[in-house]
């Protein structure tokens, strides 16, 4: 029996114009409790097979579920039609894919195993715990919730020009939220986790009791704070706020499809956009940091994915391409083409998004914040080609005179993402991808990490006015 | 049915029947499978061009199993024996280990009455030439090209077909074709160093003959819309009244509204209202919320919902009382009540409550009359028409950026704003603090209708 390598390459041959198969499988399970009861548990399983060509110019796309070799070449065939039937009202026509180092061979990410082999029903069992501990820690809690989910992908990309590359990874996330309730005031918290590898990877930072506590006290705190003056205040930003920040403020406006399309980011490179205290990069793989959230060893063109300074020393230095903008910017890829399944197209995706550390401590940088906030806990959040961004955060705290004083509410902070980034005058040596669960939305979903160190910046808070 | 579609309705009626005999020989006492079939054909633009060219179809199955008060549930995209039988026997596995829930149920349904929505599928759509799609496509660059200003940064016409089944072991069996041209557009605004906001607008027709028409009519205003934004300025900061626009309105009110007309939520205790609170003023009393599954322009529109529940059109809040929940089965069982048709879902995922189409009631003045009144009482003030940003369901509390906003002085619109933020209350906003609902009404991206509202005590905080 063929591998499924010598399927796509066989069915490959018979294109007589560039062309790209990727075959993706996809096992996903879902689990979720709330006030005791399971509320979903599930397991999908999807496969099918991609096929992208380029003719004449022009991209046609088309998928199928069905990996028999006629089928495969139907789906080929229909890639070439739509391609061809495109050409004729593109404008701007492709002319060739630069030539970079493509993926051939294996790209394992470990904790695949590991997680498969752990059964669902132990999950499960860990996962009722969770919202028990996190609904019993106080009698003011009313309702908790705890959800997991995990994927398992197995891909293989084989391209025209020399693409072979299989590859495995497990993603998993644990979210968990709780309501408190008092005299008829409510308050809501989230904590959560997602990382790339096995079970335990989730926990290397915090044990799912710890963060079963935390979640917990966090709602009974926000219960009794007040809601937070709206206005322009010096920030100290977490490094998940950072995260936020660097892949929804500044690393969409950098992706190569909409710098074509007239992002803020236009025209920039080499130009001062950020503090010099600020470099910021892109990463399939981080140093020194393990199983990150968006770990990626090979992105869904092939090509092998590697680290992209976006920002050095606060001058614009790169943008984030796929091989279709690498050619109109005449550049190496950077390995960000990504899709979601396998019957999506590869965009132009993050991966591991974040500002690299500096050299004080948060201690140092709070201690010498006069009047301020230090804001923490992302609620999510999103951002406009303008660089323009709005982030929710569940806690907030005043700093008065060098001491953390009184937390408020969850506020929402907004600003244009270059004019805060020119605002940094304190970046922290902690450092931390902390992005949590979720994932980011551009038409398909993408499993992406962020971080950073803390910085230290002037921006909007949305709060209440007298 | 055409002929194409009956060869793919066979097969999904096959290969379901065959899940559910799997499902049941595996022990399941109950099974439900829920099934979809779907073909599309879409010309996608990017950068200010044509983009490329798809065309897919698949389809897709889940089994969700109750032994006792167990349930599992597992989902694939293959018609295929061998890949059914392996689902039937993950849910089965999966039922076996979760903690019985006294709420979980499959139910018979009813037949679909005689007057819900037919015809959801047009046999002209079916067949339709490449041709015809491209110059659909070519109708709505045409319109995002013509003002040099507007950027297009992606967009679609997308034609498709499907085909839904649920059925399970009582003996349901509820089959709805339908199909659609769709069309979106996302872009923005750049003149100078001005630069707008991304904007994005999508619609749907279920009939080809609307589509050219709808299409450039759409188009035109929606970059007229993003082009107005390039007049930028500075708002200020205060608390008082605000316009929101339809959009807005659904963005930043009714979509949380909507969480505690949420019948799961009320059964679990997690929202502002419970069953007592039926028949009982709760909002203002100019405030009429509907949900009506059956209109046929809308995307929601549907004979029946993920459990095979009959639809109809639903009063949820008549003139600020609250009268209904969304209720599937399980919240029906949790809540002693029947299921109101609101189970909502594909074959991948367990059902869920959602509404189908919301609709806000018109008020009476003209919308003229709610700028006016505004400007009489503030020299200054902000219109809204899109939000992003935070709406905290449980204590509906919302924050965020107010998007391609206007700022008025003196009863004139002088320009667009960025880096404004709102925040407030929702059930204050809809309950003290509404002051005036328009008589006219939009319908948004084919889905929910509403009215533009003013309202007084929300916070500005200026950029």
């Amino acid at each position: 029996m063929k591998s499924v390598s010598e399927l796509l390459e066989n069915t490959l041959s018979k294109s007589p114009y560039w062309a790209e198969a990727r075959y993706h499988k996809r096992t996903s399970q879902a689990l979720s409790v709330q006030k005791g009861l399971v509320k979903q548990a599930k397991s999908n399983l999807t496969s099918g097979v991609g096929i992208r060509v380029l003719v004449d110019g022009a991209w046609g796309f088309s998928s199928t579920s069905d990996l028999s070799p006629h089928s495969l070449e139907k789906t080929l065939k229909l890639a070439i039609e739509c391609a061809k039937s495109l050409s004729q009202l593109k404008k701007a026509q492709i002319k060739k894919l630069p030539p970079t180092k493509l993926a051939k061979g294996l790209f394992i990410i470990p904790g695949y195993e590991l997680l498969q082999k752990m059964p669902l029903d132990q999950k499960l069992q860990a996962v009722l715990k969770a919202e028990e501990q996190t609904r019993k820690s106080s009698s003011l809690i009313q309702s908790a919730t705890c959800v997991y989910n995990e994927l398992f992908e197995d891909k293989v990309i084989v391209t025209t020009d020399g693409a072979n590359a299989t590859s495995s990874l497990a993603r998993n996330e644990i979210k968990l939220g709780a309501i408190a309730s008092k005299s008829g005031e409510m308050a809501e918290s989230h904590e959560s986790v997602g990382k790339t590898g096995s079970w335990d990877c989730l926990f290397s930072r915090s044990s799912l009791s710890e963060m079963s506590e935390n979640a917990a006290k966090l709602a009974v705190d926000l219960l009794s704070a007040p809601k937070i003056p709206g206005g322009n205040a010096v920030l100290i930003l977490s490094p998940a706020m950072v995260g936020l920040l660097s892949h929804e403020a500044i690393g969409h406006t950098v992706e190569a499809d909409f710098v074509l399309s007239g992002s803020v980011a236009k025209d920039k490179l080499g130009t001062q956009v950020a503090s010099p205290l600020v470099t910021l990069s892109d990463s399939g793989t981080v140093n020194g940091i393990k199983y990150s959230g968006g770990e990626l060893l090979v992105d869904d063109e092939g090509v092998i994915t590697q680290k992209t300074t976006i920002i050095k020393n606060g001058i614009l230095n790169s943008y984030l391409h796929n091989r279709e903008s690498a050619a109109i910017f005449g550049v190496e890829p950077t390995g960000n083409g990504r899709a979601w399944l396998y019957h999506d197209e590869p965009l132009i995706r993050m991966r591991n998004t974040y500002i690299e550390p500096g050299q004080q401590s948060l201690e140092e940088i709070i201690a010498t914040t006069d009047e301020g906030y230090l804001v923490d806990c992302p609620l999510g959040g999103q951002a406009d080609a303008t660089g323009e961004f709005m982030f929710g955060a569940q806690k907030v705290t005043k700093i008065e005179n060098g001491k953390l004083t009184k937390m408020y509410r969850g506020a929402t902070i907004s600003g244009q993402a270059f004019e805060v980034l020119s605002t940094v005058d304190a970046v922290s040596k902690e450092f931390l991808l902390d992005l949590g669960s979720g994932y980011c939305g551009k038409g398909q979903p993408a499993k992406v990490d962020a971080g950073g160190p803390f910085i230290r910046c002037r921006a909007t808070i949305g709060g209440v006015q007298e | 049915m055409s002929q194409p579609l009956r060869i793919e309705k066979d097969k999904l009626e096959s290969a379901a029947e065959k899940l559910l005999t799997f499902a049941v020989k595996a022990g399941a006492d109950v099974a439900e499978v829920c099934g979809s079939y779907g073909n599309k054909t879409r010309i996608g633009l990017e950068k200010q061009d044509y983009h490329l060219a798809s065309a897919d179809d698949g389809y897709s199955l889940g089994i969700r199993v109750l032994k006792g008060q167990q349930q599992g549930f597992a989902s694939c995209n293959s018609t295929e024996p061998s890949e059914l039988k392996e689902i039937a026997m993950k849910a089965i596995e999966i039922a076996g280990f979760s903690p019985a829930n006294p709420h979980y149920s499959i139910n018979l349904s009813a037949n679909v009455p005689t007057n819900s929505p037919k015809n959801l599928l047009d046999p002209a759509l079916i067949d339709i030439s490449l041709q015809t799609q491209k110059d659909w496509t070519r109708l709505l660059v045409g319109e995002a090209i013509k003002d040099k200003r507007f950027r297009l940064n992606e967009g679609s016409v997308e034609i498709g077909t499907s085909l839904s089944l649920v059925l399970n072991s009582l003996g349901t069996h509820q089959l709805e074709a339908d199909s659609a041209v769709g069309w979106s557009l996302m872009g923005m605004g750049v003149e100078g160093n001005n630069i707008t906001s991304f904007d994005y607008f999508s619609q749907m027709v279920r009939s080809a003959a609307e589509a050219g028409d709808k299409i450039v009519f759409s188009a035109r205003n929606f970059v007229a819309e993003v082009l107005r934004n390039l007049q930028i300025g500075k708002s200020e900061s205060y608390k008082g009244m605000v316009i929101f626009t339809p959009r807005a309105v659904l963005d930043v009110l009714i979509s949380s509204l909507s969480y505690h007309l949420n019948g799961r939520v009320i059964a679990e205790n997690t929202g502002k209202w419970t069953l007592k609170d039926r028949e009982i003023p709760i909002l203002n009393k100019a405030l009429t919320l509907t949900d009506n599954p059956w209109l046929k322009d809308r995307s929601g529109c549907s004979s029946f919902d993920r459990e095979g529940t009959p639809t109809a059109p639903l009063s949820l809040i008549d003139r600020g009382v609250l009268k209904n929940f969304c209720l599937d089965h399980y919240a029906a069982h949790a809540l002693q009540l029947s299921s109101t048709g609101h189970a909502a879902g594909g074959p991948s995922s367990l059902p869920t409550v959602s509404p189908h189409n919301l609709c806000l009631m018109a008020g009476s003045s003209p919308e003229d009359s709610l700028y006016q009144r505004a400007a009489q009482n503030q020299k200054s003030f902000l219109v809204v028409h899109r939000y992003s940003g935070q709406s905290d369901p449980v204590t509906g509390d919302f924050s965020g950026v107010a998007k391609g906003a206007e700022w008025w002085v003196n009863g004139e619109r002088q320009y667009y704003v960025q880096e404004t933020l709102i925040s407030g209350n929702i059930f204050e906003a809809l309950g003290k603090d509404l002051v005036e609902i328009s008589k006219e009404t939009e319908v948004i991206d084919s889905a929910e209708e509403s009215p533009t509202l003013l309202i007084d005590n929300i916070s500005v905080t200026g950029g």
